[in-house]
């Protein structure tokens, strides 16, 4: 078999992506549940917040971490596998990228410190104030990225001359069309993926009867969230294939799983299709009937557009836009249901006993980020075959760079990332089976600022307190 | 006004401050594969663990000034220089988990630590290949990348490489002297008393082999032969301070010494390359992106630099004076 460099650097890319965007969508939304939690203790005085708060960071600290080093990987990997999209692209896109590392990447990095091992030296407030701009940051980070690569799915903005692009006018550039669906869409899928691990080791330990009142809390704030961002979610998503129908059709005419540019009426919902592209037709296909007339044209008989409305050379491949738009739905699906259940089961006061809903709680922990990716999926190969859609394709798009050196970087790649996923997951877990550590309140909790320009005399304190001899110079 | 040397000076301020900051912590990672005592060690990775994530994030800001200021430098040196900088990006990946995943474990915290000093070590090596690769000139037609992949591998890439290395443990040296404790000051002494005379004669070597092969770098030194010959006085000067005083004078002073070695290395290179983007074929100008980009990015720039600056240094502060014996957690 000959090796294509076109779709090894896809594969590489596609990899290292999709890698990388499981630990920011986790960060995203812990670092504003540690916001939350790290106010609710300074509010209330309660313990419980604040050894919520250390449990979930030293999660989120290793989390960051590998989202730190295997975002540093993309910022390069637009030259080393896409090297003509980074020429065509990089007047549009690189600038809000540099605005990104600018305002985002410094800003979470210079308050992290603070925030892992910061709060005996500048006190509770101050640390407050640094979890706050990690938070902050996550969120400016996430609206740039979420407009460079809207701005691939809907370009606006810009001017081609002699192959060279230019910005016409930079507001419509980082406001495209997209972006202000797929921002909130984001974000509220990264809050979707922290209040499900909430909950879902919080059920854990329930079922376990382990650490019940941090299990209890856990289960309570985590439920609590996730209902309502579910129904949030629902209607963001729902605005945003909207706009999608309209900007790209043939991403969601592959995504409905119909080929001919009309269906027959009433049109079924495929929940199951064995798409055959060469022929321009489906193999097999299993659905709900009337579902899919009732739940994309909200009638009772309406016909959905197939594939066959787009051009074949312009065609996404239409198994993989299906699945990835399929797995996120069906997830979506049964995070709704299990929002709703959450609250009956609140009313009846059954949310912490009854185990079924616990067990399906702790089945529910990694969801969000199989949605997330699944949503990512649907976004990406629903593009092609652009990158910049409708302007660069991406078979055109990539590095002079030998299929043989994509390949070997390639196998490097997935062995160290593999190593990297394996040692998140076992200090995860053991970090779950040993469990919240009795948080200690603080004696400094009313000293704010103060402390920050005292370092020395709390090091003294609290060596004084380990019993340590204070040596200092 | 020219937009495109501006974006050029903001690019060359974020890679020297990247040189600096995370010279030292490459440098420290660098120094663990010969310390054998492993409370030293935590100790060691404890001195730069709240600020190396600030750091590092300065050569995502040059990379990225180059994606977006000049774009078609951008797509010849990836591409060219594709095989160092995916194994720089590997070891750091690596050096950067090690700091999270080796206090999650006791038993395999040596194990972690290894990782932690090879890539800092990789890393290091890497960025001084990718310093020689453009040093030896990169191969352009029509403004593609026009060699293979494999030119890195060459006399001039590998000695830089080491050059690097060494360079940045003398960095290290210079850090752990001002950050850690009694027990370590020797240690940083007799690293910066070997490091620092090493990395002066690697240094001599690759600018003489440099100008042996490299006709550019022989016509520029013949036309500022004055200026060239005095940066590298001054970095002979300056190393031999360094590896004589590493005893005597305070430990700021030491690292300042150290710093100074880059300036003058830095600054070199840029005068060699100088205007070119692409060594000896592209010019920034020939490079740049449209007005409306580098606007964009130079507006930026000044109003937000001044501000990450400033809570960088207000981070560093709040971790001032030596490290805690235990930890910054106490």
């Amino acid at each position: 078999m000959k090796l294509d460099p076109s779709v090894l650097a896809r594969i590489q890319f596609a990899f290292t992506v999709s890698f990388h965007i499981m630990f920011p969508t986790m960060s995203i939304g812990l670092a504003s549940f540690l916001a939350v939690m790290e106010a609710l203790w300074l509010k209330t005085k309660n313990p419980l917040y604040l050894q919520i708060y250390k449990f979930w960071l030293s999660i989120f600290a290793m989390g960051f971490g590998i989202g730190v080093v295997t975002g540093i990987v993309l910022s390069f990997e637009f030259g080393l596998g896409f090297a003509h999209f980074a020429e065509i692209a990089g007047p549009a896109i690189g600038p809000m990228i540099a605005l990104e590392v600018l305002t985002a990447f410094f800003l979470e990095a210079g308050f992290l410190g603070i925030m892992l091992f910061g709060l005996h030296r500048v006190g509770p407030k101050l640390h407050f104030f640094a979890t706050c701009m990690v938070a902050i940051g996550t969120l400016l980070s996430a609206s740039w990225i979420l407009s460079a690569n809207s701005w691939m799915q809907t370009p606006a903005g810009i001017a081609i001359h002699d192959g060279r692009l230019s910005v016409v006018n930079w507001l419509h550039v980082i406001v495209n069309p997209s972006w202000p669906y797929r921002l909130p869409h984001m974000l509220t899928a990264a809050y979707l993926t922290a209040s499900f691990m909430v909950a879902g080791v919080g059920a854990w330990y329930l079922l376990r009867r382990k650490h019940l009142d941090f299990a209890r809390r856990s289960v309570a704030l985590g439920t609590a969230f996730a209902t309502v961002l579910i129904a949030g979610q629902v209607f963001l998503g729902d605005i945003l294939y909207g706009t999608m129908i309209k900007f790209q059709p043939s991403k969601m005419q592959a995504a409905e799983g119909f080929w001919e540019k009309e269906s027959q009426s009433p049109a079924p919902y495929y929940w199951f299709i064995i798409p055959d592209q060469k022929n321009q037709q489906n193999r097999f296909a299993l659905g709900m009937p009337y579902l899919g007339s009732i739940w994309l044209t909200h009638s009772l008989d309406g016909r959905v557009a197939g594939l066959k409305n787009t051009p074949r050379d312009r065609q996404p491949i239409m198994g993989m836009v299906f699945y990835a738009f399929r797995t996120m739905y069906g997830l979506a699906i049964v995070m709704f249901i299990m929002g709703v259940a959450s609250l009956w089961l609140r009313f009846q006061g059954r949310l912490f006993t009854s185990r079924w809903f616990l067990w399906l709680l702790v089945f529910m922990t990694p969801s969000g980020i199989i949605a997330t990716l699944a949503g990512w999926y649907l976004a990406e190969t629903g593009r092609q075959p652009w990158v910049i859609f409708g302007i660069l394709r991406t078979a055109d798009a990539v590095s002079p760079v030998p299929a043989q050196a994509l390949l070997s970087t390639l196998i490097a790649f997935v062995c160290v990332y593999s190593v990297f996923l394996g040692a998140f997951l076992i200090f995860t877990v053991r970090i779950i089976r040993r469990g919240p550590a009795e948080a200690a309140s603080y004696a400094e909790a009313s000293a704010s600022l103060k402390n920050a320009f005292r370092p020395h005399v709390l090091d003294h304190v609290t060596r004084a307190v380990d019993g340590e001899p204070a040596l200092r110079s | 006004m020219d937009l495109p040397l501006f974006s050029a000076c903001f690019m060359a301020f974020a890679l020297t401050l990247y040189i600096f900051l995370d010279g030292f912590d490459l440098g420290v990672g660098i120094l663990l594969l010969f310390q054998s005592d492993p409370a030293s060690r935590d100790h060691m990775v404890d001195s730069i663990t709240p600020t190396w994530d600030g750091n590092e994030t300065w050569i995502i800001m040059a990379g990225i000034t180059l994606f977006a200021a000049f774009p078609i430098a951008y797509s010849i040196l990836l591409p060219a220089l594709y095989l160092p900088i995916i194994l720089m990006l590997l070891a750091l990946g690596f050096r950067g988990v090690s700091f999270e995943f080796r206090v999650q474990t006791t038993r395999h915290r040596r194990k972690w630590d290894v990782a932690f000093a090879i890539g800092s070590l990789v890393a290091a090596f890497m960025q001084g290949l990718i310093a020689g690769c453009l040093i030896q000139g990169i191969k352009v037609l029509d403004l593609r990348f026009n060699g293979s992949v494999l030119d890195v591998l060459h006399p001039l890439p590998v000695i830089s490489g080491i050059t690097l290395a060494v360079g940045y443990t003398v960095l290290g040296g210079g850090w752990l002297r001002l950050k850690s404790n009694l027990l370590l000051q020797e240690f940083a002494r007799r690293s910066l008393r070997v490091s620092a005379p090493v990395f002066a004669v690697l240094f001599g070597v690759a600018c003489l082999y440099a100008a042996q092969i490299q006709p550019g770098v022989r016509s520029q030194w013949a036309l500022h032969p004055i200026a060239l010959s005095c940066l590298l006085g001054l970095f002979a000067i300056a190393a031999g301070a360094l590896a004589v005083l590493a005893e005597r004078v305070r430990a700021a002073i030491l690292l300042i010494l150290g710093l100074f070695l880059f300036v003058v290395g830095i600054s070199g290179l840029a005068w060699i390359v100088f205007p070119n983007i692409v060594p000896f074929s592209v010019s920034l100008w020939d490079a740049a992106s449209s007005s409306t980009s580098q606007e964009f990015v130079l507006m930026g720039a000044i109003i937000v630099t001044p501000v990450v600056l400033g809570y960088s240094a207000f981070a560093y502060w709040i971790f001032r004076g030596r490290t805690p014996e235990k930890g910054w957690e106490g």
